[in-house]
């Protein structure tokens, strides 16, 4: 894994949680939490923006060598958001556990020796100040556990394993964390502990950053990610 | 079990958003949010009055303004 293959999986995993969030804009269970859920939506579509970007600087770009026209499982996002969230649990686990595991990982990065990374991300830090405190508080109110124990498990495995290529970009200097420190930092800052996950490592896709072969987002999603769904709503013949 | 979210009625509170454009100019209320508490009101502050380039934004709990006066009222002095 290449520094610009782990900046691919976090741009995928920020549109993808991005598309998740905003699904919920007028599901939410208050007005202002309708709000917060476009907000936050808008804020994660527009720093994938800003990741991907940052491929072509850092002189190593993935995507041309996958088939992302035709192949859902070449958007190297969780299994978590492979499909609408199904519940406010599952929004509230992903704003809370994924959210400020991808926060976490930016950190690393600002303070890490990528120059184009330390100056483009800085301020993805500032706002997804308020993705946290948003996350934070809900979490606080109490969520369904299985969304949480399963956002916490698909944190560790994105993370990576001991000793993997994460822990190396840190030894190099490039991450100012490793998967430890990232962990550590993500359950510090929620002030709760992740579940004992044991994740299956060598059945785990290091470019994906997910356990298990296969699957990927849903056929709706993708179709509108390609610039398909939205044919659907053109005059006929044009 | 599935929760029931609730979090609007009964425990909310009212906070109002203040926010300046400009630093000669002073903060100034600009709407109110209602939320459970601080950190979820500082997001939905953030989140629904972002729209324009504000420098500053704060938010206050309505029960801790002190109010010396209102309309209708006769001043203290």
């Amino acid at each position: 894994m290449s520094l610009g293959e782990l900046v691919l999986s976090l741009a995928d995993n920020k549109q993808l949680l991005g598309l998740r969030y905003a699904e919920w804009a007028t599901r939410a269970p208050s007005l202002e939490a309708d709000i917060a859920a476009a907000g936050m939506g808008l804020d994660d579509l527009g720093h994938c923006r800003v990741l991907y970007g940052c491929l072509e600087p850092l002189g190593d770009d993935p995507r041309p060598g996958l088939a992302r026209d035709s192949d859902p499982a070449a958007y190297w996002s969780l299994p978590y958001f492979d499909q609408p969230f199904a519940s406010w649990s599952h929004f509230v686990a992903a704003n809370a556990v994924l959210d400020t595991a991808f926060t976490a990982l930016i950190q690393a990065c600002v303070e890490g020796s990528a120059e184009v990374l330390q100056t483009r991300l800085r301020k993805m830090l500032m706002e997804e100040r308020y993705h946290f405190l948003h996350g934070r508080s809900w979490l606080r109110s109490g969520i369904d556990r299985a969304p949480l124990d399963e956002a916490w498990r698909q944190a560790v495995a994105w993370f990576g394993p001991p000793g993997g290529e994460l822990e190396e970009l840190h030894r190099s200097g490039v991450l100012s964390m490793g998967p430890a420190e990232l962990l550590a930092r993500v359950s510090d800052r929620l002030g709760a502990s992740p579940p004992k996950v044991a994740v299956d490592w060598k059945a785990w896709d290091s470019k994906r950053r997910r356990e298990g072969a296969g699957g990927g987002i849903d056929e709706r999603t993708f179709n509108m990610l390609r610039g398909l769904e939205e044919k659907r709503f053109m005059p006929a013949g044009a | 079990m599935t929760h029931v979210y609730n979090r609007v009625q009964g425990e909310a509170k009212e906070y109002e958003v203040f926010a300046r454009k400009l630093r000669v100019e002073p903060l100034r209320q600009i709407g109110t949010v209602v939320a459970p508490d601080a950190d979820l009101a500082a997001a939905y502050a953030r989140a629904t009055y972002d729209e324009e380039r504000w420098i500053e934004m704060a938010i206050v709990a309505r029960d801790q303004v002190m109010t010396l006066w209102a309309p209708g009222e006769e001043s203290a002095d």
